[in-house]
């Protein structure tokens, strides 16, 4: 059964007098440990899917169902719910609160899940930030981090709670290229050890070039949705 | 929970100048508030021992029908001074002295001059057991039971070119309306802190003034000093009711219901105003702040949106933000209001020297320094409204950051 599957998706913005479509019927099923990227012309609606599956938007017409649950029907409360335990966001910006140390901002996810005592919050954020390359900088906040370690806190940010989803919008735009294949190469070995899905949005070839699944959306339509038995970078 | 609220205190350590502005003016709001109340109180207590020293006494019997047309000063309606009633005074609870008094409307004429004043016909002995005006007279003395003298305040014998020795006359309307005179040496000048002794009252020897108005034997009421003032409440009641077997129209009155304590209840009035000034200048500047640093926090709303904060989490964090800018705020401004009532209540606050002129000019009943008071319930209840006005002023602004559209957080569009 796929994670994500949507059906004639549309999402149109009102703006004042003019309608402007961004999706105009997308059908798409993502699986489970799927490592997809979608790419496509700056406003081609890469952006508002991900947000569309990361249930922060609502589709004008169409239906999405993610780890079987239909989420049209659901309101802000249980859209919020599914958001906290089951969906990573990685943000282009990384999005850390500044007042916090990036071990507090990996817990921070991890408190909102409510699961785990004490000791074993700190166990697992201490692995995730060690898993992501971030041993010993858990107590400095993120303006004593460089920009790849940032991503690397929000990538154990989204990660730490084991989300069935992991969504990541341009997480290499603000990043060199050394630092970006860094990062990747932390989320592709996620992918591999955890069976996280991941799908990200990107214009970056270096991203695309770790996908599984390259899917090009062009004018809120897919365009292409192209499968590889293994990626160009770690096969 | 436990950790929003870390991250709310943490917060505040963001934008330290913003959040020191912030709590600084909710502090010298509290400060303000604590000062004033301080300053307030003192200034009340000082007004309860003059009054209460220099006018009204502890207790006031009456007859009820005089008590309604009081400020005519009438004639009809007095009490007979008879024995029964006195012992009856006498055995009430607490009781110290009682003093009887004839008030009474008169002119007071120096011979070319003359001002409306009110006439006291008193007994000296009788008065000098509850009223301490002997003590502040300036010159002479207090006169003796029938001696044709008079004590009057300096201040009206400075406004009639009047001094001691001279010699004075009180047109009086007696009882059947006929009009009399009262010629009498002024025998002592007194000056108090209570304006209205100073310049509008003048002491008679009580036969005199009964002779005077043909009303003998009756006074206009009888003023009572107990040995606590906080009793004359409960005692009043009681002397009450036993004065109905002798006269079922007298009443009693405690000091607390006159009306010369009237202003008094308007300055608590003025407290209150001031209160609720002050902490809106602090709900508009909690407001301001949350506002402010929802601003600049959109994306970061989005994020925690994102990571499926629902909105009224997000409140949460504002709203204990804003309650730490108004624990601070209110800590600080108690801690330095301590600091200076503390001096109050030490040193006081000489208001005539700092204005140049007596207090009692402007017809508050206070001489020389006025001592603050300490008042923790008032220094906690403006603490506990200054932290619940950061509390409730950033509500509305927090849900409305609160209540963005994640996505145009997130984006910060």
């Amino acid at each position: 059964m796929a994670l994500l599957e949507l059906k004639g998706v549309k999402k149109i913005y009102d703006q004042g007098k003019i309608e402007v479509p961004a999706l105009r019927g997308i059908d798409l099923r993502v699986g489970q440990g799927e490592f997809t990227t979608i790419f496509g012309p700056s406003g081609s609606g890469k952006t508002t899917l991900l947000n569309l599956v990361g249930c922060l938007d609502k589709p004008t017409a169409g239906t999405i169902i993610f780890d079987g649950r239909k989420l049209d029907d659901l309101d802000k409360k249980e859209l919020a719910m599914i958001r906290r335990h089951s969906i990573g966001f990685i943000f282009q910006s990384y999005n850390l609160i500044p007042v916090l140390t990036a071990y507090e901002n990996v817990e921070f996810a991890l408190r909102l899940v409510n699961k785990y005592n004490p000791r074993e919050t700190r166990d697992r954020v201490l692995d995730i930030l060690s898993a992501v390359g971030l041993e010993g900088l858990a107590h400095r906040r993120p303006n004593e981090l460089s920009g790849g370690q940032k991503q690397r806190v929000a990538i154990a940010r989204a990660l730490v709670k084991e989300p069935k989803l992991v969504l990541a919008d341009e997480p290499s735009a603000n990043l060199d290229s050394k630092t970006s294949e860094e990062v990747l190469a932390v989320m592709a070995k996620m992918n591999k050890e955890l069976g996280t899905t991941f799908i990200f949005s990107t214009h970056d070839p270096l991203v695309m070039a770790y996908a599984r699944r390259l899917i090009e959306i062009r004018d809120g339509l897919i365009a292409k949705d192209q499968r590889r038995e293994q990626d160009a970078v770690l096969n | 929970m436990l950790f929003l609220t870390r991250l709310a205190f943490k917060n505040l350590a963001r934008h330290r100048n913003r959040t020191v502005i912030t709590s600084m003016i909710i502090a010298l709001a509290v400060f303000i508030y604590i000062f004033y109340d301080s300053l307030i109180s003192g200034m009340t207590v000082m007004s309860y021992g003059t009054l209460i020293d220099y006018e009204t006494g502890h207790l006031q019997v009456v007859n009820r029908a005089y008590w309604a047309e009081e400020e005519k000063l009438p004639l009809e309606n007095l009490i007979p001074m008879d024995e029964a009633l006195q012992r009856e005074i006498r055995n009430g609870r607490g009781f110290v002295a009682a003093s009887p008094e004839l008030n009474f409307q008169a002119r007071l004429n120096n011979g070319w001059d003359e001002l409306p004043v009110m006439g006291k016909g008193i007994d000296p002995s009788a008065f000098k057991g509850v009223f301490a005006l002997e003590d502040q007279l300036v010159e002479g003395a207090m006169f003796a039971p029938g001696e044709y003298r008079v004590v009057l305040g300096k201040r009206l014998a400075d406004l009639m070119d009047l001094g001691l020795g001279d010699y004075v006359t009180l047109q009086v309307k007696d009882k059947n309306k006929g009009l009399n005179t009262i010629e009498a040496e002024i025998a002592g000048l007194v000056h108090t802190s209570n304006p209205n002794v100073n310049q509008n009252i003048v002491y008679v020897p009580l036969d005199l003034a009964q002779a005077a108005l043909a009303v003998e034997g009756r006074v206009s009421k009888v003023i009572v000093r107990l040995a606590e003032q906080d009793w004359a409440a409960k005692v009043a009641v009681e002397l009450e009711q036993n004065l109905k077997r002798h006269n079922p129209d007298l009443a009693v009155y405690p000091w607390s219901q006159l009306e010369a304590f009237a202003f008094l209840g308007a300055a608590r009035l003025e407290k209150q105003v001031i209160l609720a000034i002050i902490l809106l200048i602090a709900a508009i500047a909690i407001i301001n702040t949350v506002i402010l640093a929802a601003l600049e926090r959109m994306s970061e709303i989005g994020m925690m949106k994102a990571q499926g904060l629902q909105n009224k989490e997000v409140v949460y964090t504002f709203v204990m933000e804003s309650t730490g800018i108004g624990l601070l705020g209110g800590a600080i401004g108690v801690l330095m209001g301590s600091i200076l009532v503390w001096f109050l209540a030490k040193y006081g606050i000489d208001f005539d020297a700092l204005v140049g002129m007596e207090m009692a000019a402007f017809g508050l009943p206070v001489l020389g320094k006025i001592y603050g008071v300490w008042n923790p319930k008032g220094m906690i209840t403006v603490f506990a409204f200054g932290v619940l006005i950061s509390f409730l002023a950033s509500i509305w602004p927090a849900y409305w950051a609160a209540d963005k559209d994640p996505v145009q957080t997130i984006y910060h569009r």
